[in-house]
């Protein structure tokens, strides 16, 4: 499986430049990119200075919006060459979006495509914000907010000139990991990483930003792997293309003593996944369900209304 | 679940759908009016009724209802709500 992360942010917020000081890192160099560019003439991927053990491949349009024939073609057309011969033997992939990029659509192809499946893997979503002006981008273009939302790692990029601005990133995602880079340099081992299970998220909180917003849903008592199955069916039939993203742990009822993970980008579910044990002792089933203007209380109601339901059919058959 | 549960989930419902109306609880059924100016009821089912769980009632019109899904799936028809962003929950492949 080669693994692919996506590197997105809004225009200008020094994607460029962070990967080509991530390629001239020895230990990062064996890495293939993949630039995508919002325009007829291919700049950027001029930019990012490639090693002999890396190169990049650029392709124009927006990637989010032909994603399937762009970004899919792209990948089986890099990995044929690459077991041809013709291209150094990468063991990465690392897609730059262009800035107006909505990062669900790419995510959404690299989870489906039955050609990518066997030989590809998303590792994760690095989104960086732009110091000085991410801010007002994240006030503005509804773009900039879904990079934030479905990013498992932020880097706040051209901190020598502004504040880190977490308010307006933690409305949109409190929990992602987040650093400052320095002179547009971090750390690829830390930026590049697998994402964050959710164990090793900090608290969430329900946050609300110009429609778009995060839910946080959290129980003491273990639920039925029917509830779980029937709740989230719901939720992709009812929220459709408005939540962007599902992702937690769950105690389910049977297996409460290993913690189920749960992700999901849009309808797309990821099979179940299990971690050894609980986290830090606490046991409780905690999700977050990130979208766009979905009413706060409906994914609770729903998984309550499901959840009795189960429980009335279990006892009824007991 | 009671009638304001219900009746709570059904403005949470309509809202996602884009659906004007404020569901109201009368008597023990919840009462929301169709974009054709009908009158929809949902009255839950009595045990005897098992597995159906729920009946929408509409004038000359009774539909039974399994499930809360069932129920949303019914309302979302009979309200016209647009079905197109409707998702089915689809599995991805299993990581190697």
């Amino acid at each position: 499986m080669i693994p692919v992360s996506v590197v997105t942010g809004f225009l200008g917020a020094g994607k460029s430049t962070l990967l080509r000081r991530v390629l001239r890192d020895p230990a990062w160099a064996d890495s293939a990119v993949i630039v995508n560019e919002f325009g007829e003439v291919p700049l950027d991927h001029d930019l990012i200075a490639a090693s002999e053990e890396s190169f990049v491949s650029a392709s124009t349009g927006c990637l989010c919006c032909v994603v399937r024939d762009d970004l899919t073609r792209t990948l089986l057309d890099l990995l044929a060459r690459r077991e041809a011969g013709e291209v150094p033997r990468y063991r990465r992939v690392l897609v730059e979006t262009s800035g107006l990029a909505d990062p669900a659509p790419i995510l959404h192809a690299l989870m489906t495509d039955r050609a990518l499946a066997a030989t590809h893997a998303l590792a994760g979503v690095v989104t960086l914000v732009d110091a000085l002006h991410g801010a007002a981008a994240l006030a503005r273009h509804p773009e900039a907010q879904r990079q934030v939302l479905l990013a498992d790692r932020i880097l706040v990029t051209k901190t020598d000139l502004a504040p880190v601005p977490e308010a307006a990133i933690r409305a949109l995602n409190p929990a992602a990991p987040l650093r400052a880079a320095e002179h547009g340099a971090a750390d690829p081992g830390w930026l590049l990483a697998p994402a964050p299970p959710p164990a090793a998220l900090p608290d969430w909180a329900a946050r609300h930003t110009a429609g778009l917003g995060s839910v946080v849903i959290e129980r003491e008592a273990p639920l039925p792997a029917l509830a779980l199955t029937l709740w989230m069916q719901g939720l992709a039939e009812h929220c459709g293309t408005r939540l962007l993203r599902l992702k937690g742990l769950v105690a389910l009822a049977e297996q409460p003593d290993r913690p189920a993970v749960v992700h999901a980008i849009q309808h797309m579910v990821h099979p179940l996944d299990w971690l050894e044990a609980w986290p830090g002792g606490d046991r409780r089933t905690r999700l977050v369900l990130i979208g766009e203007r979905i009413p706060r209380h409906f994914p609770a109601r729903l998984l309550a209304a499901v959840e009795a339901e189960v429980a009335a059919e279990l006892a009824r058959r007991a | 679940m009671t009638p304001p549960e219900l009746r709570d989930l059904l403005a949470d419902a309509l809202a996602l759908w884009d659906v004007p109306g404020r569901p109201a609880v009368a008597g023990g059924a919840v009462t929301l009016a169709a974009p054709d100016g009908s009158a929809l009821r949902v009255l839950p089912a009595a045990p005897a009724d098992h597995p159906i769980r729920w009946w929408v009632e509409r004038p000359g019109q009774r539909r039974p209802c399994t499930s809360v899904l069932g129920l949303l799936r019914t309302l979302r028809n009979a309200m016209g709500a647009e079905t197109a962003e409707a998702r089915r929950l689809r599995v991805a492949r299993p990581e190697a």
